[in-house]
């Protein structure tokens, strides 16, 4: 069964539909931080056209904000990370990832699980958008620059305004 | 220079690939530097695996480059030019500038066994021409950079500039750098750099190519930009940031294909 969440954006409304069938660890994780409201007031601060968009993590400014412990990454679930779907964001350590997640903006196979190696483990796909595709277009086509020490960054703030489950 | 006239039509620099290879691969706008050693170990892992014939970089390899007397022992410029000699050794490497990374000098690159690429290079691989340039030189709107590269390209700035001690060039680059960044900030979106696709097109027909592979604008994607003219666009590079990107734009026999590269 799963769960569907809505995120509310200064760029539009959407709606994720959460595998928590496949990765039963990530979803239970992410909905820890909806409820704390955690994403609330956070941005999407990196946006990469073509490749993907992130957020979750920073406030606007790009303040970042605390987070719990990190989760283990679920990405050998089989489940792609093709177009609209929603992944764990992590450092380089394979099992790093806290509150960030992204929006493939294509198939991004080259993403997915291959071995349990630190260049293999890949980036564990939780969810995908079921309506506001068109918010993750305009998302992605929005102008960036460099921002806080940080590149890709929307120069007007994307912010998520509200994650609720529904 | 009135917004939107075309630049006169620059000398093409002829290159012919060599008809027994089999892929050439294009890359740009990685940006390296010792605060990116993921990058940077992401680049010496693609040149030691790929299986290209030649890999042509066009510009923007370094994110600043002021001048080859900073190879020196224990720097980061003596252990990139040693990536690119030892990749050098084993395929055709070629190097054309960036805006970043002009200074790169013709002495650097023939001791690293790489050739040096003027901006634009018409490629001539298998029966298809490809025009290949870094990207700055059209984007013709933004006058402000266009007024500033027609200075720092001439022979009186660079030996000026070289001129200065090292630490002195470094300071000035970090200047220039911040003020490209609040420069890029103040445009507005109208003004947003991209490279002039009429100003595209004409060089494209002026030297007979139907492709052009440009670096520049950080917005990888191929389009046909007028009809029987397509540019392909370069992506940057970014392994210090997860998910990472890195990809390299593949040339055979058979067309064009991106390729995506693991972590």
């Amino acid at each position: 069964m799963s769960k569907t969440v809505e995120m509310t954006t200064s760029a539009g409304t959407l709606r994720i539909e959460l595998d928590d069938a496949k990765a039963p660890a990530s979803v239970a994780n992410f909905l820890g931080y909806v409820a704390k409201g955690h994403y609330d007031n956070t941005v999407f601060h990196r946006v990469i056209k073509g490749f993907m968009v992130q957020g979750g993590g920073f406030e606007p400014g790009m303040k970042q904000k605390p987070t719990g412990a990190a989760i283990t990454n679920e990405a050998n679930n089989g489940v792609k990370n093709t177009h609209y779907t929603l992944a764990m964001a992590r450092t380089s350590a394979p099992h790093s990832a806290t509150a960030q997640f992204f929006i493939n903006t294509k198939d991004n196979g080259f993403l997915d699980f291959k071995s349990e190696s630190p260049q293999g483990w890949g980036y564990a796909v939780f969810g995908r958008v079921v309506a506001g595709t068109e918010v993750v277009d305009a998302i992605e086509n929005m102008r960036t620059g460099r921002k806080g020490g940080h590149d890709d960054v929307p120069l007007e703030d994307v912010v998520i305004q509200r994650v609720v489950v529904v | 220079m009135a917004l939107g006239m075309p630049p006169a039509l620059p000398t093409f620099y002829e290159l012919v690939a060599d008809a027994a290879w089999q892929s050439i691969e294009f890359v740009s706008d990685l940006h390296l530097s010792a605060q990116q050693p993921h990058t940077v170990a992401a680049w010496a892992d693609y040149l030691a695996h790929s299986k290209a014939n030649a890999i042509y970089i066009l510009g923007d390899l370094f994110e600043v480059w002021v001048g080859d007397d900073a190879c020196r022992p224990g720097r980061f410029e003596q252990q990139a030019a040693d990536l690119l000699a030892q990749a050098a050794s084993q395929r055709t490497l070629g190097f054309m500038a960036g805006n970043r990374d002009f200074l790169v000098g013709v002495a650097m690159l023939r001791a690293c066994g790489v050739a040096a690429m003027p901006d634009p290079t018409l490629l001539s691989a298998w029966g298809q021409r490809v025009l290949l340039t870094h990207g700055d030189a059209l984007c013709l709107s933004d006058e402000t950079y266009q007024a500033f590269r027609h200075q720092v390209r001439s022979d009186t700035w660079r030996t000026s500039f070289l001129a200065q001690p090292l630490s002195a060039r470094e300071r000035l680059a970090r200047q220039m750098r911040d003020a490209s960044e609040a420069n890029k900030r103040r445009q507005s979106v109208a003004a947003w750099g991209d490279v002039d696709t009429a100003a595209a097109v004409a060089w494209m027909h002026a030297c007979g190519s139907r492709d052009m592979i440009h670096g520049h604008t950080h917005r990888p994607g191929s389009e046909v930009i007028a009809p029987g003219y397509t540019r392909h666009v370069l992506s940057d590079w970014d392994c210090d940031a997860m998910p990472h990107r890195a990809q390299v734009l593949r040339l055979t026999r058979d067309g064009f294909a991106r390729v995506d590269l693991a972590p």
